[in-house]
């Protein structure tokens, strides 16, 4: 037993906000443990003493005994400093469950339901004897039933997510067959069940289908098999708890707290060696066994790098060798391109990590952060405990894999935005080295030639909308995270206006980055949300973009304009966005506000933005 | 594991069930937080501590802690 689930036996629903910080670096059965600890807490009395924490409720309900999920998901949430709510169902009740709309599920209103699926969903509806063909038809049926499960889901839990999962094939099922040809037919009609199950994605944008298939390539045991014969536990612990792990991420995610920038330590993390001592020469990068290991993990990062993870680079060196090395050396495989920052030099890489952010406009706990020292790894997880930290060893080939064990940077949907961002963020640090050369800010923002365009979202970029509504912290007055169904449904909806602003200026195009939602009912214009990526907010786009819909307002007939805030940790900056436009309070609390604009605002032009503004919607936005 | 006590140690820490030496006999429906998903998270543990394969069947049926120890411990 270790120290820390002698603390976690002891804590008590005040402590809730020091469980991340303990629960942080455990796995596999500790963490678990961790989780049983945890398990008794009351959520109702975390809430009641710390009413901030993310709380997700999570129904889970499929086909065998779950109750092992129970302390895995609570242990895997606490990790991500949110405290788990499980609503586990009573035993095979899923068809209920998610069938019948008027199900206890439904009425509970969870934001995550877990329909967990077991092999036994099929082999127990088997005839006796069997064959290849009745477990087409079986799979057929159940997949349908799932299928159907998933619709009346998409029309009943409005906003939540449903998950599904494929299918383990047991061999105890496979070596009951005797000839070869059928037990190859059974394999492929088991593949395209699971292949239903996961393509089920593409049109259902309410349903994650986790596949189990990695997790079992991991060496991870699908079945216990006197666990399932004895107590219908059908998924062993042990892969329940990787499953587990993967709907921490979903809900992290869920919650707003995307990872954004991947820090990487240089010597013995990025390449093998200290360049202080070895020389560019010396480094092991590529051609060695051990070359070909950080080579890997180069490639992997600048893979990571292409689908919108920011990569920076913080090491204890000399600054110019490092740019140098990065810029020049023949077999690298990251470049100096290839990172937003390059911060090499002597100071605490806390600091670094603080100032990066800064630069960023991110919050660290939006930072995954991995080295091979176990002192700044320790030093970085006791001064920023939101960040990530994943310590690297000595055996480089391994260092992939540690990176790639949790899915810190899963998204539900990837967005051309996501691919372009790390561009946008270089462009951003020349937009950075130009303003130095100014001596005020309005020379600045008048030479940086800024257009944005404010317009109805085009329905093929609703999931781009509902990931600004997940990521962005700070200029988000509501912080109402919309998932990509929401979205749909709120951009279907003809009292509802989802405006996209778009912005570009001398460095290029910023592309979607923020979002106004309106709703329009009898003679009052309410502004739903209104929210800004942090890469573009202080440059005069919000105020001109608020302009553009008061005019609107007023000359489209409406008596007044409504709109709130909601306070979070992170949004305190925008608390007096609406009255410093003219808006008057008409309720005030210490984590809200309601406000009220009768009449059309003294205009007060934006003069270096040109704003293009439309409000009208036309058919091609709607088409899909 | 060997003793009662270390039994007893392990109900504790590993399942955060609060229970002492003197709840082994009673019931399992009467002892404090036991819910009947205990005994499966149990006999993993049992087996991983142990390391010994241990009768399934048999803890399912065990009426009280201390018929699961005895299974545990039976040489």
């Amino acid at each position: 037993m270790t120290d820390t689930t002698a603390d976690l036996r002891e804590i008590t629903a005040e402590d809730y906000p020091a469980v991340r910080g303990l629960v942080a670096g455990l796995e596999g059965d500790a963490l678990v443990r961790a989780g049983r600890a945890l398990a008794r807490l009351d959520p109702g009395k975390v809430l009641a003493a710390h009413p901030g924490t993310p709380a997700p409720l999570i129904a889970v309900t499929g086909h065998g005994t779950l109750s092992a999920l129970v302390p895995a998901l609570t242990g895997e949430l606490a990790r991500h400093g949110l405290l788990a709510r499980v609503r586990l169902s009573d035993f095979d009740s899923w068809v209920f469950d998610l069938a019948d709309p008027g199900s206890d599920l439904y009425a509970a209103a969870p934001s995550l339901v877990l329909c967990v699926l077991d092999p036994a969903l099929v082999a127990d509806e088997l005839p006796l004897p069997w064959r290849v063909e009745d477990v087409e038809r079986v799979l057929d049926e159940k997949t349908a039933l799932v299928e159907r499960a998933a619709e009346v889901f998409a029309a009943t839990a409005r906003g939540a997510t449903l998950v599904l999962n494929t299918l383990p094939l047991p061999r105890s099922l496979t070596a009951q067959l005797v000839d070869l040809g059928s037990r190859a037919r059974l394999g492929a009609v088991w593949r395209e069940a699971n292949a239903r199950l996961l393509r089920l994605v593409e049109t259902r944008p309410e349903v994650v289908t986790v596949d189990l298939d990695p997790l079992l390539a991991e060496g991870v045991a699908a079945h216990d098999v006197r666990q399932s014969v004895y107590a219908k536990a059908h998924l062993s612990d042990g892969l329940l708890a990787g499953y587990a792990r993967e709907i921490g991420h979903l809900a992290r995610q869920s919650a707003g707290g995307a990872k954004k920038v991947l820090a990487l330590d240089l010597d013995d993390t990025v390449w093998g060696g200290v360049l202080g001592e070895a020389g560019p020469e010396g480094i092991e990068v590529a051609g060695s066994y051990r070359g070909e290991a950080f080579r890997r993990f180069q490639a992997v990062a600048k893979q990571l790098g292409s689908q919108g993870v920011l990569l920076a680079a913080v090491s204890k060196n000399d600054r110019e060798p490092v740019v140098k090395t990065l810029r020049e050396h023949p077999e690298l495989t990251l470049r100096e391109d290839d990172f937003v920052q390059v911060r090499a030099n002597w100071r605490p890489k806390h600091e670094n990590l603080a100032e990066l952010a800064a630069d960023l406009n991110l919050g660290t706990d939006s930072f995954v952060f991995v080295d091979d020292s176990s002192f700044e790894c320790g030093l970085v997880r006791r001064e920023l405990p939101g960040v990530a930290v994943l310590q690297v060893g000595r055996e480089p080939a391994l260092h992939v894999e540690r990176l790639l064990r949790d899915g810190w940077f899963d998204v539900r949907a990837l967005t051309a935005e996501d691919r372009a961002r790390p561009a946008r963020y270089r462009e951003e640090r020349a937009r950075q080295d130009f303003l130095h050369t100014f001596e005020s800010l309005d020379g600045y923002l008048r030479e940086l030639d800024i257009s944005v365009t404010l317009a109805p979202v085009d329905a093929a970029r609703l999931d781009r909308v509902s990931q600004l509504t997940l990521r962005t912290n700070q200029f988000n007055l509501t912080t109402r995270r919309l998932q990509p169904a929401e979205v749909r449904a709120l951009h279907d909806d003809p009292a509802v206006r989802v405006l996209a602003i778009e912005s570009a200026d001398r460095f290029g195009d910023n592309g979607l980055v923020g979002v106004v939602l309106l709703r329009r009912q009898a003679g009052v214009l309410h502004i739903e949300n209104f929210l800004l990526s942090c890469r573009v907010f202080s440059r005069g786009i919000e105020q001109a973009v608020l302009g553009a819909v008061l005019g609107h307002a007023f000359d489209s007939g409406a008596t007044e304009v409504r709109a709130a805030y909601a306070r979070t940790a992170r949004n305190g900056k925008v608390a007096d966005f609406y009255p410093r436009a003219g808006f008057e309070t008409v309720r005030e609390d210490a984590d809200s506000a309601d406000f009220r604009l009768a009449s059309r605002p003294a205009a007060a032009a934006v003069d270096h933005i040109r704003l293009t503004a439309r409000f009208e919607r036309t058919p091609s936005e709607d088409r899909r | 594991m060997k003793t009662v006590d270390d039994f007893v140690t392990l109900l504790r820490d590993e399942l955060a069930l609060p229970v002492t030496a003197d709840d082994l006999g009673r019931g399992l429906d009467t002892v404090e937080s036991w819910d009947s998903v205990h005994l499966l998270a149990l006999c993993t543990v049992l087996e991983r501590e142990t390391g010994r394969s241990l009768p399934l069947a048999d803890v399912l049926e065990a009426s009280s802690l201390k018929d699961v120890y005895l299974l545990a411990v039976a040489p």
